[in-house]
């Protein structure tokens, strides 16, 4: 019986079959009974809209194969458990050629779940990785560095931004700070850069990329923008974490001015 | 090491800009004149208002020459002089980059514009921001910064182009924005002509 051709039986048997709406249940649900009944044959199902048609081949609780569209095997399976509107016909005693999954309906079930679930993630990264490359992209275009500064002064805790050349030229600042003069941290951080990168070069541990100075009554973080160097003021080490977090989207964005 | 501006600054600032008995800086050999900035920007403006609306961008671009000679010659003066040598050249360590740092440092010393690179693709465009140039409070309309213009464009020859004198006129320089016009600086990009 497992030879014979289903095309044949299913034109034999059109009147015996169990036949229903998916709206009403689902691909899964009706396999758990079918299977758990101890069943074989197949479950043949039309998607709707679009008339596309899928069939699952089972052998009491072992999923045998499964077939929608062009897919089959685990892949054929996992696309049909996503159809919600069509119309399904089981066919009982109907076997097929071919093993394409031979697993435990359950298992089946698993992989399939698994499938569409790494499927899933995989497009919501690639949808985010082109809407934050949108995103940079628009926000290269139509900020300038002063609006870039002004969103890093909207972050919690800081107070002041400043933006220096390598010879500590105070190219652009934001905000202001009560704690430090702004021109004279252009010419002190140059020199302190200069140290840490020479300091750098002989450890060979390539170029500095974060620097934070904690003081009694300030920290000063550095990252470099460009060929220049962006410095943040804060009052205290207690929300660095969150400084660092939502600035470094800010300095990348930033380096595309200098 | 690159070129510290607040080093440069401070060792220039101590020399006297002063010219000698023939009218020259003794330090850089080039003719000093000690006059108000409000009769440049008095001069650039009527000789600007006097020409013809056809002619006005002629008139520009004279005034922008006429800063550029100036600075090409006393550029060179300054890149070239003793205390250059002495205070700038020891932290020069990325060539023609910091030599331009130096040259900008020199500016600030002197009081002629208060302004520095910001960004320097080497050989191709410099961007300069500039902050009280000469006229930055020109009464006139749109971007006037035509000393600063010839002087970034004069400095940048020096730096990239053929050696001195030979290296004229090989970069140009535009003004994009201008306290003038209500900006929060001036700046300066100079490019291939």
């Amino acid at each position: 019986m497992l030879q014979q051709s289903a095309h044949t039986l299913i034109q034999e048997q059109t009147n015996n079959g169990l036949t229903g709406d998916l709206s009403l249940t689902n691909i899964t649900n009706l396999l758990q009974f079918l299977s758990l009944s101890c069943k074989r044959g197949v479950i043949k199902l039309v998607r709707h809209p679009g008339n596309e048609e899928g069939s699952v081949y089972f052998v009491a609780e072992e999923l045998v194969s499964a077939v929608s569209g062009n897919l089959s095997g685990i892949e054929g399976f996992a696309d049909l458990l996503g159809w919600e509107q069509g119309t399904f016909r089981f066919l009982p005693d109907v076997g097929c050629a071919e093993k394409t999954i031979g697993l435990s309906v359950q298992h089946a079930i698993l992989e399939a779940v698994t499938l569409l679930d790494t499927r899933a993630n995989e497009k919501t990264m690639h949808q985010n990785t082109e809407l934050e490359k949108r995103s940079l992209s628009m926000e290269q275009a139509g900020r300038e560095s002063s609006e870039v500064m002004n969103s890093l002064l909207e972050v919690p805790g800081v107070d002041a931004v400043v933006v220096i050349g390598r010879d500590g030229f105070v190219i652009e600042s934001a905000g202001s700070s009560s704690r430090v003069n702004i021109e004279e941290l252009g010419a002190s951080l140059a020199h302190a850069i200069n140290g840490v990168e020479e300091m750098g070069g002989e450890l060979n541990v390539n170029s500095f990329q974060d620097m934070f100075i904690e003081y009694g009554r300030a920290v000063i973080m550095c990252r470099p923008v460009g060929d220049a160097v962006a410095a943040i003021i804060t009052p205290d080490a207690s929300k660095l974490g969150v400084i660092r977090h939502k600035t470094k989207k800010l300095f990348t964005e930033l380096g595309q001015s200098f | 090491m690159t070129v510290m501006r607040d080093t440069v600054v401070k060792a220039l600032a101590k020399i006297q800009v002063q010219s000698n008995e023939k009218g020259l800086i003794p330090e850089y050999e080039v003719l000093v004149n000690l006059l108000p900035v409000s009769l440049l920007n008095a001069f650039s403006e009527r000789i600007m208002a006097a020409a013809p609306p056809e002619r006005k961008a002629e008139v520009e671009a004279g005034l922008v020459r006429a800063a550029y000679e100036c600075g090409y010659h006393t550029g060179c003066g300054i890149i070239t002089s003793d205390i250059f040598s002495e205070v700038v050249m020891p932290m020069v360590t990325e060539d023609e980059k910091d030599i331009l740092r130096g040259a900008f440092a020199a500016f600030t010393a002197w009081g002629w514009a208060k302004s520095g690179i910001v960004q320097l693709k080497e050989a191709e465009k410099m961007i300069v921001r500039a902050f009280d140039y000469y006229e930055a409070d020109s009464g006139g309309q749109g971007l006037r910064g035509f000393m600063l213009r010839g002087l970034c464009q004069a400095f940048f020859d020096l730096a990239y182009a053929e050696p001195y004198p030979d290296g004229m006129d090989t970069y140009v320089c535009h003004q994009t924005k201008g306290i003038e016009v209500g900006d929060a600086y001036g700046e300066f990009v100079v490019v291939k002509k």
